[in-house]
């Protein structure tokens, strides 16, 4: 179920602003890795190209052998590839199933039409990610911070992905909705599924990552293992700010 | 699709209900005008449906709905009087014009977000009413429009059972389609655009899917429409005052229901003509637009939502 993604001298420039300056990494599949920086490093910009949400000014992007870095986003979530925002996304006006149901569809009108939805299979995505029964009739209006990145990661699933793109997915959050998601991560690892994720919550992602990559004004500074990486004299200055305890 | 006893059950009401108003008029209990009244409402439920469709859901707000319910009509009405093709072949062939054409003329428009989009749909009716008048009027009737156009019935009773049972199977295909994973995947487009792309589904290809059945409804209502006046004005069909009915019967009704525009499009046609003997200039439009306003400040989501609130309590209470 698994696949490689690959970014290769990803540049991408904004005006006269450099979001994402000559990037290189590669997850294997079944891999899990961390992608770290502080505040406006650019994390975000990189899933949104390597979504096709963003076009890239230079450079590529591939799943597997295949390059994805010309194709629409729908076509790249074909491939396998999927991803949280930092800001939940929902659709505000109905339910979580049909929230869930959005994701679940087939890129085609005619199946749409033609075969019903998959209620069992919104339940069991619904449950999966920490939901309760009686939260499938509800909207994202009643739903908490914490509900709303449960419905973002819900979503993301539905698409059936190799690979996940998690964005912040523990800010906002209650500790024992961290520990929900966090299973869940790992639950997702053991089955093989592909990670790369962004999180502030450095105590919260260091048990779901194989290694790390940190990044500064969209340069890459360090990649590794995640205490080699930590323990980096160019990331303490940028991120930890010279010295503390992460 | 999920449906339940009570979908059947006001489905099968309002069918009975609908088909069975010539009887009330056999029986001296409605008046001839009041049949005719009725047909002009149903044509405009089919406009407000079509309406709906396309903009109801998704945003994708239409001002410029005459424009294609005009290439249905003149489709037809050209096709029939100037070129002797049989009605049972024009009418078919104005609605595939009306779908292709619209698609071809309006597909860029649907790249663009919202505004742009309404903008862009009412410069298209202006232009094709503007277009209708020079470009090779020998066919068009030019500024007068047509006349002479073939009628399909005779009379008050034949001319609402064809309009009805049209506006009936329209409300209902509508209505089921709607209920599908499509409908739901329109209701998201409206609501969130990028995460619905971001979901994995190609939003261009619903847009351009709720056109085309947008298309087809108006083309069809508009053909047929013509086919009951036997004439085409081309000023009143690209009036500003008529995308205003359409659209306002559509949200008064309840935007995205298709059965609240049907609602919509009775209770404004009925209202205008209420109004005509006290007010019989263009200030009823006013009238209605206040009438509208009120309706809208009550509840916003319309006359369906009203309805259905005052149902659900009824049934809470029995
Ligand atoms: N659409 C945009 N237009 C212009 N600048 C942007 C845009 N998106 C992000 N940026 C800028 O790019 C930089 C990286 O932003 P972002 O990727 O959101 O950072 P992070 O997710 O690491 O906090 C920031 O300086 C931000 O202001
Ligand atoms: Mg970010």
């Amino acid at each position: 179920m698994s696949a490689r993604l690959q970014v290769s001298n990803l540049v991408k420039r904004f005006g006269g602003l450099t979001a994402t300056n000559d990037m290189s990494f590669t997850v294997e599949p079944g891999e899990s890795v961390g992608l770290i920086g502080p505040n406006g490093a650019g994390k975000t910009t990189i899933f949104s190209q390597i979504m096709g949400e963003h076009r890239q000014t230079s450079g590529q992007i591939h799943m597997g052998e295949q390059e994805i870095s010309a194709l629409s986003t729908p076509a790249r979530i074909r491939r396998g590839v999927s991803r949280t925002y930092q800001v939940p996304r929902p659709f505000p006006e109905i339910t979580v199933a049909e929230n869930i149901r959005v994701g679940l569809m087939p890129d085609s009108v005619w199946q749409m039409v033609t075969r019903g939805a998959d209620r069992d299979r919104e339940r069991e995505l619904a449950l999966a990610v920490g939901f309760a029964e009686a939260d499938l009739d509800r909207t994202p209006a009643e739903l908490s911070m914490g509900d709303l990145r449960k419905l973002e990661m819900a979503r993301t699933l539905a698409t059936d992905p190799k690979v996940m793109l998690l964005d912040e997915v523990f800010a906002g959050l209650t500790v024992g909705e961290i520990a929900t998601i966090s299973a869940l991560v790992q639950k997702l690892r053991d089955q093989g599924m592909t990670f790369l994720i962004v999180s502030h919550d450095l105590k919260a992602l260091e048990p779901l990552i194989d290694r790390a990559i940190a990044i500064d004004r969209g340069t890459k500074i360090a990649e590794g293992a995640y205490s080699e990486v930590i323990a980096d004299a160019g990331v303490r200055a940028s991120y930890l700010g010279g010295g503390g305890d992460a | 699709m999920n449906l339940r006893w009570y979908h059947f059950a006001a489905w099968g009401a309002l069918i009975a209900a609908m088909l069975l108003m010539p009887r009330l008029v056999d029986l001296g209990l409605m008046g001839r005008g009041t049949l005719r009244t009725m047909i002009q409402a149903c044509y405009l439920a089919m406009f407000a449906i079509s309406w709906d469709v396309l903009s109801g859901r998704t945003g994708y707000i239409s001002f410029g709905h005459p424009f294609l319910i005009g290439i249905g009509a003149y489709g037809t009405a050209i096709l029939s009087k100037k070129f002797g093709v049989p009605v049972e072949l024009s009418i078919p062939l104005a609605v595939l014009i009306t779908m292709i054409g619209g698609l071809v003329v309006l597909l860029p428009a649907l790249r663009i977000k919202g505004s742009y989009f309404a903008l862009v749909t009412l410069a298209f009716m202006e232009l094709m009413y503007q277009l209708v008048q020079v470009i090779r009027p020998d066919l068009t009737g030019g500024t007068r429009g047509l006349s002479g156009i073939k009628t399909l019935t005779r009379g008050a009773e034949n001319g609402y059972m064809l309009a009805v049972s049209l506006m009936l199977a329209v409300a209902l295909g509508c209505w089921l389609l709607m209920r599908t994973r499509f409908g739901t995947a329109l209701w998201a487009l409206g609501q969130n655009e990028e995460a619905v792309s971001g979901s994995g589904l190609s939003t261009i290809r619903l847009k351009a899917m709720a056109f085309l059945v947008s298309a087809f409804v108006a083309g069809l209502a508009g053909a047929f429409l013509v086919h009951y006046n036997g004439s085409l004005a081309p000023r009143a069909m690209f009036d500003i005052n008529s995308v205003f009915t359409i659209i306002v019967a559509a949200l008064i009704g309840g935007a995205g229901t298709i059965l609240g525009p049907v609602l919509g499009a009775f209770f404004l046609t009925f209202l205008l003509e209420w109004l005509r003997p006290f007010l019989p200039g263009a200030e009823r439009f006013l009238v209605y637009g206040a009438v509208a306003l009120v309706l809208y400040m009550y509840q916003p989501k319309g006359i369906y939502a009203i309805i259905e609130g005052g149902l659900k309590r009824l049934w809470g209470r029995a």
